[in-house]
């Protein structure tokens, strides 16, 4: 299995995401400017870079994001600020879910999410499924998971 | 079995008296008088009294042959199976009071939940000493079940608190702390926790309290700081130096058989045990005090403890100090890991570091100015700046003091620059592997590589990472991390009993279509191996049987095979009996197990998929609610199908159409 990129709807989520931090962001200046303590433009030009940032870096991720399934093991590859690269190999999978944010259904779109024993790595999402992909990534990995058959992990 | 009846009084006392005194004082000020609250107290204590009795009567736990089930509660009853194989550790811990009244409290950690699993408040000290032996011997000694079984029995009534090891395998000490040793622990021990209560309380009162301080000079006021600042150290280091006497007085770590004993404590004793093949990881750590010394300390970590529970009680069995040689000695007992030699970053990262602590001296510099323009005497903010002398050798001490080590079995990586750990991860306890590299790291093209294990040191931060390494250096390492870890896991699982079942070869015949599913399940694992090699001279006749045992159920799923089946027969009629005689000519690969290959499918998990794919998995291929390919008609189908196989690619098709279409058929 070649690499493979997220779903270009996942975009959306991320996006809006980026857009209700930006909006928690400004709050606080469009408060100060709204009792004068802070000039007028300083909201919108705060909103205006947090947004061109996150927006920015939302839509990165989506480009920075893929994931591979081999043989052995699930590669990611994600970040865009820190590059993390994850390798985590069937044996250790303990349990897979997939799952819809409330977000992600109004998009259409679903996450599968594996679980290792791990401490930091713990777990692993992989976002910007289908549905239908979502719950067949999570069939998948678990038949890869059984037939790799690792002996206890921890 | 049950708790020991003095716990009852015991956590009856020690659940009211919170409660009490909380009452007392709202009593008191609210003016209702002595008598009431006298009256409120008892009653209290009268409930909590009954509750525990209860909670006594209600508390009963079982060792069974595979699980130690506790089942508890008053208002809401649990029941709970704790499979003997998943306990880490098993801690008991013993407070002045209580040993004083006989009881102890045991703990039973596993790795899964957040918090302690079997928690057994409170036993006797010999109950706890026996559950702790018995839990260990359940889990290991399954040859020696019949002595156990009348150990257990005599047990039971009559427990010989010397005796305890008698029956169990010999305990060899591996590290018992000697007075110097224990008064070094103290030395360097640093309790931060009053300076950290002192900052917190002063920060919100120093207003209050710069108002009384007398107006003096700068000069006085500063010596007084000085002074304070001292005293508080001291102070520190007293409390830190009597915790730390009072937890390891008497430390003792043992090994018995295949588990790992510890003991240790003046007032509230700790002992506990853990099992050699839980250890997640060693940590080998020093500063530059112990290091002048030649000391180092040792901890080994278990998945056991949850997040919650502090760092203190995830380093129980840790060794506090010891002369550097006699820990790597020790480490190599419980991890026989070789002599480690260790891998640097390339050197030019040490600029990266010098470019990093000459920011944090900038950032102290600039805080040192604000505070003097803003306080205003004149003190000397730019003394800061001096400690840009000390860069270059902080620098070069962080470069020097990083690395990593692939040994045979373990991958040891040493961090730090003030103090220095040394991380040994079994290959086996891997549990990903995860590469990162900053916006920064990419300039300086390298990349930190972390081994993550289920040990709780990860959650502090002192991961087992080998940071820094040039790109080419930490793909490769994450490679071979990988490969290792499948190396050895797979060479633990073929030293260990749960490896596949094989079905002798012989019975196959005819008798394979009145086969069970399971059975044929379990072949269907075991031939999976054709596919890799070419199919042996004795395939063909096998294919010219299988026309016979295409009458009866199992072998029909072939019927419409064409003849240039070999591909397709080798894929799907892995469920005629007649195949296994075939097999006997597999060769075996180079670890016993024959595996099947199952190549990953090509799909874009991104799009939804008009079937499962189920690849050529047994499981999924002949689900035991659906007896897919035994179906009538299932003949037909499969001549469909054949008439569109030209190619590996249509094994798959066709069996996902047998999955997808048996429904229909039924």
């Amino acid at each position: 299995m070649t690499a493979q990129t997220l779903h270009p709807r996942v975009q959306v989520v991320w996006v809006l995401r980026a857009v209700l931090l930006s909006a928690l962001v400004t709050a606080p200046f469009v408060g100060g400017a709204y009792f004068e303590y802070l000039p007028r433009w300083a909201p919108v030009a705060v909103g205006g870079v947090v947004l061109t940032l996150t927006v920015a870096h939302a839509l990165l991720r989506y480009r920075r994001w893929s994931y591979e399934i081999r043989e052995d093991a699930i590669y990611l590859d994600r970040g865009v600020v820190t590059q993390v690269r994850t390798t985590v190999p069937l044996v250790r999978i303990q349990h897979v879910d997939s799952r819809r944010g409330p977000v992600e259904r109004t998009v259409g779109l679903a996450s599968c999410v594996v679980y290792t024993a791990g401490s930091r790595g713990a777990d692993v999402r992989i976002p910007g499924l289908t549905p239908d992909g979502a719950s067949d990534l999570r069939e998948e990995l678990k038949r890869l998971a059984i037939r790799a058959d690792g002996e206890d992990a921890v | 079995m049950k708790l020991a009846p003095q716990s009852v009084p015991y956590r009856a006392l020690q659940k009211a008296a919170g409660t009490a005194v909380a009452l007392f004082v709202i009593v008191n000020s609210g003016g209702f008088g002595l008598p009431l609250a006298v009256g409120g107290g008892a009653a209290i204590l009268l409930v909590t009294f009954a509750y525990e009795v209860a909670y006594y009567r209600r508390f009963e736990y079982v060792l069974t042959e595979d699980t130690l089930d506790i089942s508890s509660g008053v208002i809401s009853r649990r029941e709970r199976e704790i499979p003997y194989r998943r306990i880490q550790n098993v801690d008991v811990s013993r407070g002045v009071i209580q040993r004083a009244i006989g009881v102890a409290a045991v703990d039973l950690e596993t790795a899964g939940g957040s918090s302690t699993e079997g928690s057994i408040r409170f036993v006797t000290p010999d109950e706890a000493t026996r559950l702790q032996r018995e839990v260990q011997r359940r889990k290991s000694g399954r040859a020696s079940r019949d002595d156990d079984a009348e150990a257990s029995g005599t047990d039971a009534d009559a427990v010989d608190p010397g005796g305890d090891d008698a029956f169990g395998p010999d305990e060899e000490v591996l590290f018992a702390i000697s007075p110097g040793e224990l008064a070094m622990v103290g030395a360097l021990s640093f309790d931060g926790r009053l300076i950290g209560l002192l900052a917190f309380l002063s920060s919100g009162s120093f207003p209050v309290l710069s108002s009384f301080l007398p107006e003096t000079s700068a000069a006085a006021l500063t010596a007084t700081a000085i002074v304070g600042v001292a005293a508080l150290f001291i102070a520190s280091w007293l409390i830190g130096a009597g915790v730390a006497f009072s937890n390891y007085y008497g430390f003792r770590l043992s090994r018995a058989g295949d588990e790992l004993r510890y003991e240790r404590g003046l007032f509230r004793r700790y002992s506990g045990s853990i099992p050699t093949e839980k250890i997640q990881a060693l940590r080998i750590t020093d500063n530059p005090a112990k290091r002048a010394l030649g000391y180092a300390s040792l901890s080994i970590e278990t998945a056991g403890y949850a997040p919650g529970q502090g760092s203190e009680s995830g380093n129980q069995s840790a060794v506090p100090i010891a002369a550097t040689d006699r820990v790597y000695r020790l480490a190599h007992e419980v991890e026989s890991f070789g002599t480690p030699e260790f891998n640097r970053p390339p050197k030019r990262i040490r600029w990266r570091y010098v470019i990093r602590y000459t920011l944090i001296v900038g950032v102290l510099t600039g805080i040192a100015y604000g505070v003097n323009w803003y306080v205003s005497p004149s003190i000397p903010w730019y003394g800061a700046a001096a400690l840009l002398l000390a860069v270059p050798p902080a620098a070069h001490l962080k470069w020097k003091h990083r690395g990593y080590w692939v040994g045979e079995d373990h991958l040891l990586t040493r961090n730090g620059f003030w103090s220095r750990t040394v991380a040994v991860v079994p290959y086996y306890r891997i549990q990903n592997v995860i590469d990162s590299r900053t916006v920064f790291q990419r300039r300086w093209g390298v990349a930190t590589i972390v081994a993550d294990t289920a040990g709780t040191g990860s959650l502090t931060g002192s991961d087992a990472a080998a940071a820094d390494f040039e790109v080419g250096e930490a793909e490769a390492l994450k490679q071979t991390l990988t490969e290792r870890l499948a190396t050895a896991g797979a060479a633990r699982r073929s030293d260990g009993a749960d490896s596949f079942e094989w079905l002798d070869g012989d019975d196959g015949g005819e008798d394979g279509v009145d086969e069970t599913d399971g059975s044929v399940e379990s072949r269907t694992e075991e031939g999976k191996p054709a596919e890799d090699e070419e199919p042996p001279g004795g395939e063909k006749p096998a294919g010219d049987e299988r026309g016979g045992v295409d009458e009866g159920g199992v072998g029909s799923e072939d019927a419409g095979d064409e003849p240039d089946d070999d591909v397709v027969a080798d894929a799907e009629a892995d469920d005629v009996a007649s195949e296994a005689s075939s097999e006997e000519d597999l060769d075996i690969p180079e670890d016993g197990v024959v595996r099947p290959d199952f190549s990953p499918s090509d799909r874009d998990y991104s799009e939804p998929a008009e079937r499962i794919d189920t690849g050529e998995y047994a499981v999924d291929q002949n689900p035991s609610d659906a007896d897919v390919a035994h179906g009538p008609g299932s003949g037909e189908e499969r001549e469909a199908d054949g008439d569109a196989a030209d190619g590996d690619r249509d094994i798959a098709d066709g069996d996902r159409d047998g999955e997808g279409e048996t429904p229909d058929d039924r």
